[in-house]
């Protein structure tokens, strides 16, 4: 499989977050900094995409409303 | 539990687990025929939330998947960039049929209906509460009304409104 074009950002994060992040790392979650920092910023991504979450939120409320099971 | 006989095995990715406890509504799940938690998932939850699992361990099962290699999956979750837990828990949802997929995580969801999955969120399982009288509508609405605080789970403010509104209109509220 390719890999996906990537580009290069650069942040300021603050010292105590990074800690923490570094302390994640470590302890075996990720891969590395650049892995958290992609998971986390994928998981933002995705819960501001709000018209898909919400049309499987739609959903969600019509089957605990009219739901079979 | 009263109009509907115990239901599908649910196999659940982490967001409904966590979300749920937030909430202190993990006894929601008490009635599916069994909820399976993959291993990958169970990891996650010990590390956010692992309150969690001591609380849920009457109805929580720690689950080894089938190592088979799922190449649509592997592949799917390569371009929907889906976490270890999303995809053990899909996988698991794959290898059992006629189970409901419990996820809160949008990507996975989009996955499971590409794979004609049957897939729930945490908002469904509050609201199927009342129809299952696991909770009163009342008890559901306040649990909906106090999401914002007490839960992680992210709606938008007026996108919840809509929710709880169609919910009020459903059971006369």
């Amino acid at each position: 499989m390719s890999t996906p074009e990537t580009t290069t950002v650069h942040a300021q994060v603050p010292t105590r977050l990074y800690a923490e992040m570094e302390e994640l790392v470590k302890a075996g979650w990720f891969r590395d900094l650049n892995d958290l920092l992609l998971d986390a910023l994928r998981h933002y991504l995705e819960s501001h995409r709000p018209e898909l979450a919400e049309r499987f939120i739609r959903q969600d409320a019509e089957w605990g409303l009219h739901g079979r099971d | 539990m009263a109009e509907t006989e115990r239901v599908a095995e649910a196999v659940c990715d982490a967001g409904p687990i966590i979300h749920l406890d937030e909430l202190s509504a993990l006894d929601l799940l008490e009635d599916f025929s069994a909820v399976v938690v993959p291993e990958a998932v169970w990891h996650e939850v010990e590390h956010h939330r692992s309150g969690a699992l001591q609380r849920g361990r009457a109805i929580l099962q720690r689950t080894v998947i089938d190592t088979e290699v799922d190449l649509v999956l592997a592949a799917l979750a390569q371009k929907f960039s889906l976490g270890a837990g999303e995809q053990a828990a899909i996988q698991l949802a794959r290898q059992r049929p006629n189970s409901i997929l419990l996820t809160d995580d949008t990507a996975a969801r989009l996955v499971a209906e590409g794979l004609s999955l049957v897939a729930h969120g945490t908002i469904g399982i509050l609201m199927r509460a009342a129809r299952h009288r696991q909770r009163t509508p009342q008890e559901v609405l306040t649990l909906l009304e106090h999401l914002p605080e007490r839960s992680t789970l992210y709606l938008r403010s007026k996108f919840l409104t809509e929710i709880i509104q169609r919910f009020k209109v459903e059971h006369r509220l």
